[in-house]
């Protein structure tokens, strides 16, 4: 067998899911018009499935900041932190970052996944143990091989079975590290996160939590799920990206762990990776600063978190247990889901299609995120193009 | 649990295996899970939590590396329910 005999099992399972000239995997947005408008296969749509819960990706401070970080400090930094990619904003950021969350100390990263690579990979090791949430995003689990710990999993959100893996490790709890997420991607359920935290305590353990997709929507200052469920002081070590509410791309980690600065010089995501453009940083600067002074942004985003949810539950639609901004449907087959999928773009709307092992639990989704930039009107639409959807598909039962 | 017996340890998995195998068939000691049984990574995970309940044990994903044959799982859950 050659080495991409391997490759034909994804042509043969990419043929089965996808009839002729339909690749939902493959969609190319042809021109952006702003955070919730989109050109796909020359029809303008309606973008569902973005992530860019603020709608800050078209913020005219933050397009300002990068063009003229543009013109002063060029495209790229070609280099890596540790070498020569470390400009003054990369710094700044991090203290910026630092005070945002009451830290001592941040790291960024040149993506949210390599963040995770990183910091797990270097913070565990060989004789430590991993506990983490069974539904943990796929950069978690490729940095708990990477470190060499002892993975265990508990069952998602699940408070008894965590608790029954801790005390199982009996004294080894105290090099034991517990990674959760505060919002998870897929379902858009949260982590009970206040009870982690003090079963953390309880046992002795470290605790880290990725706030992907809660940093700039959950809490009162944005800080996300930790500052919600009022245990910041019991997260060991957060870590988070710049891909999502804060409009850009990059990943970050804050703990008040002074040895967080020494995982610079070790961590292999960071050092032998190039840093983010200098741009990308001036933005992110300033989306920081949107999150903090817009507390507006957020009352708009679960405004139309809850029309949506609300909405979808009236038609009756099975969605994940938790509102929050992201909204997932789940659908009785991967035939239907991709259906309606297909549906949904034809009427001037795009979601994401998530199937196993993406979506956890075997579950085929449509998955919707809401946006601070979507309007009532937008939110209707969607609500209106769904309803007629599901009547689509009970024509076909 | 009541014994550590490997013939209990095996009888059990077996019907742990009988219920989640995506290629239902005959298991003996030297069927593999993945080429005779059709199991792949997903399957396996979500087979290990009844596992765990099972035996009352932790298993750690890393041992999954080492996963091959029914024989060979059976004698992991031997040996964390000895060492826990």
């Amino acid at each position: 067998m050659g080495i991409l005999d391997k490759l034909q099992t994804v042509a043969d399972t990419r043929k089965a899911l996808f009839p002729p000239g339909v690749d939902p995997l493959n969609i190319v947005i042809d021109e952006i018009y702003s955070a919730t408008e989109a050109s796909i296969g020359g029809h303008r749509v309606l973008l569902a499935g973005t992530n860019n819960y603020l709608g800050l990706t078209f913020d005219q401070h933050c397009i300002k900041a990068a063009q003229l970080s543009l013109e002063l400090e060029g495209t790229g930094t070609t280099g890596s932190r540790m070498a020569n990619g470390t400009f003054a904003g990369h710094r700044d950021l991090e203290k910026e970052l630092a005070g945002f969350y009451g830290c001592s100390n941040a790291i960024v990263f040149s993506t949210g996944f390599v963040a995770n690579l990183g910091v797990i990979s270097t913070l565990a090791g060989p004789g430590d143990i991993i506990v983490l949430d069974a539904d943990s995003h796929a950069s978690i689990y490729d940095a708990c091989k990477m470190s060499g710990a002892e993975m265990i999993r508990f069952r998602h959100n699940n408070l008894e079975d965590l608790e029954k893996k801790l005390k199982r490790l009996g004294s080894k709890t105290e090099k034991t590290l517990i990674i959760v997420e505060g919002i998870y991607s897929m379902l858009g359920d949260c982590a009970p996160l206040a009870e982690i935290a003090a079963l953390k305590k309880k046992y002795g353990a470290w605790l880290l939590v990725d706030e992907a997709h809660s940093v700039g929507v959950m809490g009162d200052h944005g800080r996300g799920m930790a500052e919600a469920a009022g245990v910041e002081e019991d997260v060991d070590f957060i870590v988070g990206t710049f891909s999502k509410s804060l409009g850009a791309i990059g990943g970050y980690c804050v703990s008040n762990h002074p040895e967080l600065d020494l995982v610079r010089y070790i961590c292999r995501s960071y050092v032998f990776t190039a840093s983010p453009s200098p741009s990308t940083i001036a933005s992110v600067r300033e989306a920081l600063r949107a999150i903090q002074s817009k507390p507006e942004l957020r009352t708009r985003l679960w405004d139309n978190a809850a029309l949506l949810y609300h909405g979808l539950k009236e038609l009756g639609f099975e969605l994940g247990p938790d509102l929050s901004p992201i909204v997932a449907i789940r659908a009785p087959s991967r035939e239907k889901t991709l259906f309606a999928w297909k549906a949904l773009l034809d009427k001037g709307i795009y979601v994401n299609l998530v199937f196993p092992p993406a979506a956890p639990a075997g579950m085929s989704l449509l998955r919707c995120s809401i946006s601070a930039a979507h309007t009532p009107e937008q939110i209707n639409f969607l609500l209106q193009a769904f309803a007629e959807i599901k009547a689509m598909m009970a024509e076909q039962e | 649990m009541a014994t550590t017996q490997y013939d209990d340890i095996y009888r059990q998995v077996v019907e742990l295996l009988q219920e989640y195998a995506p290629k239902p068939g005959p298991i003996q000691e030297e069927t593999e899970l993945i080429n005779d049984l059709g199991f792949d990574s997903l399957r396996v995970m979500e087979m290990l939590h009844d596992v765990e309940d099972a035996f009352d044990i932790t298993y750690p994903l890393n041992s999954l590396s080492d996963l091959r044959t029914v024989k060979g799982f059976a004698e992991q859950i031997q040996h964390i329910i000895e060492t826990s």
